[in-house]
């Protein structure tokens, strides 16, 4: 039998949109080949590296991965030659995220637009896709196969997990070199694969400019909050209002959209983010626009979205996290190799009852800034929100030594996205 | 001549010789790893922060 890659394995969540479905076009179907995508989307138009600057810049393209950097900026910051690197990252290791796979999966011409524009704009043909998800890279090998233009794009398997696919981790890698974080700050636009300049991002920003070169600045930017026109890919789960998301889902909605809308209005602990992410007790009043949840200290980083259900210790679910994170040290840096365990010990404590807030606090607080990379950053940030905004349910544990519920493991921490 | 503060994470073994030197900015956590409480150095502590730096036997600690 052969295996066509589709838009929903058995394993992923269903992919929707709410509003007008842009990066997801042609795909209800399932995986978009060379024909339905053209279809969907029509022919691109081919812009300089002015006129692709001028319109990223025009639609406030920030970069989907996790650190929603302006892409004009770094378009403009990475030198045109031949020598010149496109790396898009297809890594995705947040075990709660799914909205890369899916795009690449059933969007991958709309990738290879977005890379093969930028590659010719800096006058380059070195595209590498970096993918871990073996239905994504045969969905990506496929689309490669398919058109003509993309005959030097590589399709490069990555298999370096979580910290791994860290962009520097990834540019590394591709240079042949331990796919871990450089100790010294790089930037990839100035040494990035085999040392030359590189211009790095997601897959969906490169979806996303792949979006605006067929759509053009007016209409890319006839959706969506004015801070970010356009739409957005989030990974939702737990416990929603709506029965189509009740399994979790990718969901592609224009930005802008209240919190609430998506989670429901009731207090209670919401993830944004992922596990490098923020903790919240309810939606309160918040959007969802990288620029105006970044104000608000709670940045969408990976996109992420969850509302625990209340059937599910939240204590539990955080600890089983926390431990999650703390194996994914690639034991570089003293601190985080030795601090996370130390926090996830503490979680475990605290979990059974003992008064031991403080020093989870306290030892959350000192990995901040203290590695070569954000793992450290991000897992204090997950676990000293946490600890913030479930403050009554630890009292609880401290009075009975549990809450009385089950961890359920609404949030993943296997790479197949199911409970463990 | 003032500085800053830089540790190559990945190089950091945890001697801790930087601690003892340079107190005044740098203390240990539980696991022998290097806090910096304040990354700036004014001029009176330079000279201590060379130290520190000189005597770091994985040339973990910089001053910038």
């Amino acid at each position: 039998m052969t295996t066509t890659p589709t838009a929903s394995p058995a394993s992923a969540p269903p992919a929707l949109a709410w509003g007008s479905a842009r990066l997801l076009a042609g795909t209800s179907e399932g995986r978009a080949d060379l024909a339905a995508h053209r279809a969907a989307h029509g022919p691109t138009h081919p812009y300089d590296v002015h006129r692709l600057t001028m319109a990223l810049e025009a639609v406030r393209l920030l970069g989907h991965g996790g650190a929603a950097f302006p892409v004009a900026a770094k378009l403009r910051a990475t030198p045109a030659g031949r020598r010149t690197q496109v790396v898009v990252n297809g890594s995705e290791g947040e075990p709660a995220s799914h909205k890369d796979r899916t795009l690449m999966r059933s969007a991958p011409h709309l990738i290879l637009d977005g890379a093969i524009a930028v590659a010719r704009a800096v006058d380059t043909r070195h595209v590498s896709v970096v993918v871990a998800d073996p239905a994504a890279h045969a969905s990506l090998t496929a689309a490669v196969r398919e058109r003509d233009d993309a005959r030097t794009v590589r399709i490069v398997r990555h298999a370096h997990g979580y910290v791994g696919g860290e962009i520097r981790a990834v540019t590394r890698a591709l240079s042949g070199e331990p796919a871990v974080p450089p100790g010294r700050r790089v930037l990839p636009t100035v040494h990035g694969v085999g040392g030359h300049p590189t211009f790095a991002s997601n897959v969906e920003t490169f979806a996303q400019i792949g979006l605006l070169l067929s759509l053009g600045v007016d209409q890319f930017a006839s959706v969506g909050a004015a801070d970010e026109p356009g739409t957005t890919l989030l990974t939702v789960l737990g416990d929603l209002p709506h029965p189509a998301l009740a399994a979790g889902a990718v969901l592609e909605i224009p930005t802008g959209l209240p919190l609430a809308l998506l989670v429901g209005s009731a207090p209670g602990p919401v993830l944004i983010g992922g596990y490098h992410g923020t903790w919240l007790d309810g939606p309160g009043s918040l959007v969802l626009s990288r620029p105006s949840l970044r104000a608000a200290g709670a940045p969408l980083n990976a996109a992420v979205v969850a509302r625990l259900p209340e059937t599910t210790c939240p204590l539990g679910e955080v600890t089983a996290v926390a431990g999650w994170l703390a194996e994914q040290s690639t034991g570089q840096c003293g601190p985080c190799y030795f601090g996370l365990p130390a926090v996830a010990r503490t979680l475990h404590q605290l979990l059974r009852g003992a008064a031991v807030e403080d020093q989870a606090l306290a030892r959350a607080g000192l990995l901040r800034g203290r590695g070569a990379c954000a793992h450290p950053d991000g897992a204090s940030t997950f676990v000293g929100s946490a600890l913030a905004v479930l403050d009554e349910e630890i009292r609880v544990h401290r009075t009975h030594g549990h809450c009385g519920r089950p961890w359920q493991g609404v949030l993943p921490t296997d790479q197949e996205g199911g409970a463990r | 001549m003032s500085g800053a503060i830089e540790i190559d994470w990945t190089r950091c073994d945890g001697h801790g010789l930087c601690a003892q030197l340079l107190p005044e900015r740098i203390t240990l956590d539980e696991h022998g790893f290097p806090v910096v409480h304040d990354r700036t150095v004014g001029d009176a502590l330079v000279p201590h922060a060379r130290r520190a730096v000189a005597v770091c036997p994985r040339l973990a600690l910089r001053l910038e």
